[in-house]
Parts: C-alpha cells; sequence; structure tokens
C-alpha cells in the first residue's frame, strides 16, 4: 500500500513537539495567532518564519514596526528571504497590502502582525481569505484578541504560564518565557477525525520554551 | 600589411572625456576597427583606406583636419605598429607617416619615457644607461630575459617594430531609447501613459533582439513653455516585457504625474545583460520577477519607499541597529554550511528563540525607584507594578563620535505578567521593547 507524502515527515521531525505545530498552518488559508502580550505569539511567529525562510520566500506586513530584526536572526530566521513591510500603525495601510501580496504568487508565507491593531474588520478577512485561496501561500495574521466568526481556518491560541529567571536572590538576568500554545479552533481536514467531528488539531496543546 | 594610425589630442592638461568621445568619433568616421588606448590618445585601422581617402599622407591630413573641425588639436602618425604610430604623432611634426618596415630604424632614436613604463621598471633601465629605444633594442635578448623576464622581452619586440597584439575594437554604447512628438498636446494622463506603452514596446523589442534587459528606465516629457518632467524607474529584476513595463510606468506617472500639456515624451532604458541560467529543483520557490515588481510598485505608492525591504542587521552595537536593504529573491538555495548556521536558534523539540517587539521609536516613560531598581512603570503603552527585574546591562558605543550613546537596560515583569524591557539613557526613561 502507497504511503501518502503527508504522512511521512522528514528526518528529526518531533509530531509531538513544535514541528507538529508549525506543520499545521495550512497554505491557501488564512490562519490567525491571538494571545494576550508576553505570552508567546511573536516568538511562535517567528519560529514559523524560521522554517518557511528554509524554502521559501516569507512577506512580513508589521503594522506596528515591531519586528526586531535581531530577534528573528536569533529565531533563525534567513533575513535575505523576508521582505518587511512597515505600515505605521494603519490598519487600513496593512490590510492593503496584504491583499496585494496576497495576489502575488510565488511567496510561501504571508504575515499580518497586526497585534494590538486588531482585530481585522470580517469583511477584510473574508476578502484576504479569498485572495490567498488560490495561492500556495499561508496567510498568518497575528493579533491580541480573536474576531467571533471569523473565516480563519486555524487560530492557535498563545497563554502565558510563566518567565523564566536565572538566578534566585538575586535574579541574575531574564532567561525566556514558558507559554502554552493551544489550538482554538481548526477547519483542517484529517484523515481520522475524533469522534467529536473537530478538526485536525483542535483542542490539542502544547507547552512550549522561549528562550532569551 | 597593417598600418595603424595614432590620432592624438594635444592639450596641456589631461583631455577630458568629451575630448576623447570626440576623437573617438574622428577615428569612427574613417574606420571601422578603432581602439580607444583613453588619455586623449586614439588609434585607428588605417590598412585598406586608400580607396576611399587616397594615400597615407592625405589620410593623416584628414584625419588632422577632421579632428580641427571638431574643436581639437590634434596630431597624427601613421606606421606599422602602435608605438611606431604614438611616437610619429607625439614627436614628428603633426603629420607624419612612417615608412613601411621602418618601424624600428624610426623607434630608435625615440627616448625612453615614450614607453608606458612603470617608475620602478623605468629607473632600472636609467641605471643601465638606456636613453633611447634603440639602446633598448640593441640589448641581447637572453640577457634581457634574465634581468627583467617576459616583460623585457615584450618591451623589446615593441622597439624593435613587432607589436603581435591586434587592435582592441571599441564600440559605442548602445542607446536605447525611443522618443514621440506630440504637436497637439496631451492634456490628461492616460494618452501620455499609452504612448509611453508604445515607446516602452518598442525599445523591449530592441533589447530583445540583442539578448539584453533593461534594468532602469528613465522618461522626460516635454512641456509647455520648455519645462520638463523628468522620472526613473529601477524595477526589481531587469525586465524585456513591454507590457509589464508599461504597467509599471502607468503606476509611476498615477503616483506623479507631469504638471503641465506634454508635447514630447522620450523613453530611456539602460540595458543590463541577463545570465542564462537553469532553475533548480532545490531553489527557494520565489514570485515571478514581473508579478514581484509589479507589487512592490505598488507597496511603494501605498507605504513609501523608505518602508518596504529586506531587513539588514547593521555592523554596530547600538539598540536596533537595524537597516533596510533591497529586497531581491535570489535563485539560488543556501549552501547546506549555510543553512545550519543560520538554523542554530531554529525552533526544535519544544523549545525556540523569544521574541522581542520594538516600540520604534521608544516609548517615554515615568519609573519610580526604590533603592536604584525600578518598582513602579507608566508609558502611554503600558503601566503598572513592577514585580520583578533584573538590570541595569550597560552599553555603549561611539564614544570617538559626535554620535556616542550609553545605555542602561533592565528586564523587568508587570504584576500584569507583561516582560518588557526599559532603558535608561542617562536623561530619561524609555520602554523599549515588550518580549512576546
Amino acid at each position: 500500500m502507497a504511503i501518502p507524502i503527508e504522512s511521512s515527515p522528514p528526518p528529526g521531525w518531533d509530531r509531538e513537539g513544535i514541528d507538529g505545530l508549525l506543520g499545521l498552518f495550512p497554505p491557501g488559508r488564512l490562519s490567525e495567532i491571538v494571545g494576550p502580550r508576553s505570552s508567546g505569539g511573536s516568538s511562535l511567529l517567528l519560529a514559523l518564519i524560521a522554517r518557511i525562510t528554509t524554502h521559501g520566500q516569507v512577506a512580513y506586513l508589521d503594522g506596528m514596526d515591531a519586528l526586531d530584526p535581531a530577534s528573528a536572526a536569533t529565531a533563525g530566521v534567513d533575513l535575505s528571504a523576508l521582505l518587511w513591510v512597515k505600515c505605521g500603525s494603519r490598519l487600513r495601510t496593512a490590510l492593503s497590502a496584504a491583499d496585494l501580496l496576497a495576489r502575488c504568487p510565488g511567496f510561501s508565507l504571508i504575515v499580518l502582525d497586526l497585534d494590538e491593531l486588531g482585530p481585522v474588520p470580517f469583511s477584510a478577512q473574508m476578502r484576504l481569505q479569498r485572495a490567498v485561496e488560490d495561492s500556495d501561500a499561508a496567510l498568518v495574521v497575528h493579533s491580541a484578541r480573536h474576531r467571533e466568526g471569523s473565516p480563519a481556518s486555524l487560530v492557535v491560541a498563545t497563554r502565558r504560564l510563566a518567565p523564566r529567571w536565572m538566578g534566585l536572590h538575586p535574579l541574575i538576568r531574564l532567561g525566556g518565557l514558558r507559554s502554552e500554545v493551544s489550538i482554538a479552533r481548526s477547519r483542517l481536514h484529517s484523515s481520522t477525525l475524533s469522534p467529536l467531528g473537530r478538526g485536525q488539531g483542535e483542542g490539542q496543546t502544547w507547552a512550549l520554551d522561549w528562550s532569551l | 600589411m597593417i598600418r595603424i594610425a595614432c590620432l592624438l589630442a594635444t592639450t596641456d592638461v589631461a583631455p577630458d572625456p568629451s575630448v576623447q568621445r570626440a576623437l573617438l568619433r574622428v577615428a569612427l568616421s574613417h574606420s571601422p576597427r578603432v581602439e580607444d588606448a583613453g588619455g586623449g590618445r586614439v588609434y585607428l585601422d588605417a590598412s585598406g583606406l586608400h580607396g576611399l581617402f587616397g594615400d597615407e599622407p592625405r589620410l593623416a591630413a584628414r584625419l588632422c583636419d577632421m579632428a580641427g573641425a571638431a574643436g581639437l588639436t590634434a596630431r597624427v602618425g601613421i606606421a606599422g605598429t602602435r608605438l611606431a604610430a604614438l611616437a610619429a604623432a607625439r614627436l614628428g611634426p603633426g603629420v607624419t607617416v612612417v615608412d613601411p618596415d621602418g618601424d624600428a630604424a624610426y623607434l630608435a632614436a625615440a627616448p625612453l619615457s615614450l614607453l608606458d613604463l612603470s617608475k620602478d621598471l623605468s629607473a632600472r633601465l636609467s641605471r643601465w644607461g638606456l636613453r633611447t629605444l634603440g639602446e633598448l633594442a640593441a640589448l641581447p635578448t637572453a640577457g634581457l630575459f634574465e634581468r627583467l623576464g617576459g616583460e623585457g622581452v615584450r618591451l623589446q619586440r615593441l622597439v624593435r617594430g613587432e607589436d603581435p597584439s591586434p587592435l582592441v575594437s571599441w564600440k559605442p554604447a548602445l542607446l536605447f531609447e525611443e522618443s514621440v512628438e506630440c504637436e497637439w498636446g496631451m492634456e490628461t494622463l492616460e494618452p501620455v501613459v499609452e504612448r509611453l506603452g508604445e515607446l516602452a514596446a518598442r525599445v523591449c523589442t530592441r533589447l530583445g533582439e540583442r539578448g539584453l534587459a533593461a534594468d532602469g528606465w528613465e522618461w522626460v516629457c516635454r512641456l509647455d513653455e520648455g519645462r520638463l518632467h523628468v522620472g526613473a524607474l529601477a524595477p526589481a529584476v531587469p525586465m524585456t516585457d513591454g507590457a509589464a513595463v508599461a504597467g509599471l510606468l502607468r503606476l509611476a506617472l498615477e503616483a506623479r504625474p507631469p504638471r503641465g500639456i506634454v508635447r514630447a515624451l522620450t523613453l530611456r532604458a539602460r540595458p543590463a545583460r541577463i545570465t542564462a541560467m537553469q532553475e533548480s529543483l532545490t531553489d527557494r520557490s520565489r514570485p515571478s520577477p514581473r508579478l514581484l515588481t509589479a507589487t512592490l510598485n505598488r507597496l511603494v505608492g501605498l507605504v513609501g519607499a523608505d518602508s518596504i525591504g529586506a531587513p539588514a542587521l547593521l555592523d554596530s552595537h547600538r539598540p536596533d541597529a537595524v537597516g533596510l536593504g533591497a529586497y531581491a529573491p535570489l535563485p539560488i538555495s543556501p549552501s547546506p554550511g549555510k543553512r545550519a548556521i543560520r538554523g542554530e536558534g531554529r525552533a526544535s523539540g519544544n523549545t525556540g528563540a523569544l521574541a522581542l517587539r520594538r516600540l520604534r521609536p521608544p516609548a517615554p516613560a515615568a519609573v519610580t525607584l526604590t533603592s536604584g531598581r525600578p518598582v513602579a512603570l507608566r508609558s502611554s503603552r503600558l503601566s503598572g507594578r513592577i514585580v520583578a527585574g533584573v538590570g541595569p546591562w550597560r552599553s555603549s558605543g561611539e564614544w570617538w563620535s559626535k554620535q556616542a550613546w550609553l545605555q542602561d537596560e533592565w528586564d523587568v515583569e508587570l504584576a500584569d505578567g507583561t516582560l518588557c524591557r526599559l532603558a535608561n539613557d542617562g536623561s530619561a526613561w524609555h520602554l523599549a521593547g515588550i518580549y512576546d
């Protein structure tokens, strides 16, 4: 019996770890990463970008001009494969730019990082979903809040667990952050749907350590 | 038998490029094979021109007259080699023709300075007591080779009237330019864009015929009262697609239209040679150059040219030292070694790198200190009690210049769990970023 390609992850692939989480973001669909400040959302985004820049181009629409390229390089992002568009804290500009890039084939990932500028209006979400559905690009929106009724195929929620400090008395330095990432909603087809009929990965959680 | 003419501009100062261009024009109007030697000197192939311009003295006189008509004072020498022709032009009365096979004899009395020798070699020959080219020609070749190597033998052959190297043919730079005049004038943008599109198609056809593409476009609109509207466009990749170029020109003109009635248009392309390259299955996928260029131009219109590009880390320890470079997706995939280095921080297992979200510019903050440690923060973005913090981490740099900087940084946790970075530059506190 032939084994589907999808079921053969590359060597070193950790299905239970962050590899499995990052592999869920579907091409040609709208996905969301939502979570409050310091919950690991941006770190998750950089991990995803680092994964994609090994084989494709990424467009990063920076709604709040908040990207720190030094952090991105530390996370393993190949900066030469990253198109950085600074939107000057203007939501409409960021949405228009995302619409343009979603219609330009060839990008593997389009990131719309809105943080506190979001959430995206429902009509804009529908337009972005339609723009990206004929392409091979995954469109990921990062915002602080999730809007009910969003057409996103995958909604990933991040939650802060605890910071990690080095040393006790006194504290010496910030070592990192521990956060919980869960699939709040998934409309992805799965070969083996759960008895409740939920999408692939829905309800699954990961406890992740982000190191400084 | 090869005959070479040397056209030499006589100026007291170093000739400017316009003199060289004029000399080349004069030479090209007489012979198709012209070598640009620079420094107000041009060589041309004078063989077989007697049918057109008469014998060699008449050709030399004609060259001299044509240069004079172009506003230059020039001397002409004709001989069998470049060196002899140069000697005839430089040392002769103005128009000099050296007899065929008489190069060596003519050069014998010429000074060594006629050769473009390096300072060291010139000093060495001077120490040997050599003053003329004839004395160099008379030296034993084997001994010269032992002392000066191949360069010595080459020089000796030149002064003996033997120059085996052919003329290096100079060709004028190709100009890809099209113009159109409109006597009745174009008041709206649409006809201007249409005409420019037609010009772009013609230029692209000419570029394609020569296997070239254009990596830059310039246009000039002649307006009423002699005013000019000038614009330029640099696509992300060299292009030969007339329709795509027309689309880009439309976007550029819509962003900055000419203010007035357009009477004439000129479109000029900067040619670039594209190396044909085999695509690889292992290359990164990337957007099509045509679509990418159009998209980038639209994005520039949306966010501005200084807000789009590939992030680049600057060679500085200054906080947030980043720049924006041109975004040009490379077809070549990173080498395995490079990939391994880049992948050092890549997330694996359940760990990854913690991201800092920068605040640009850093938000001014009011920080309450107790025993020198921050205990409360108030700013437009964040406020709250500080429950934990580490610092200060001092960094400084460029103390040797007027852009000296010094900063103390603290990593703190607010009561609501937010992790952020505070900075104090000695005069005020700022909220530099938020860890996320």
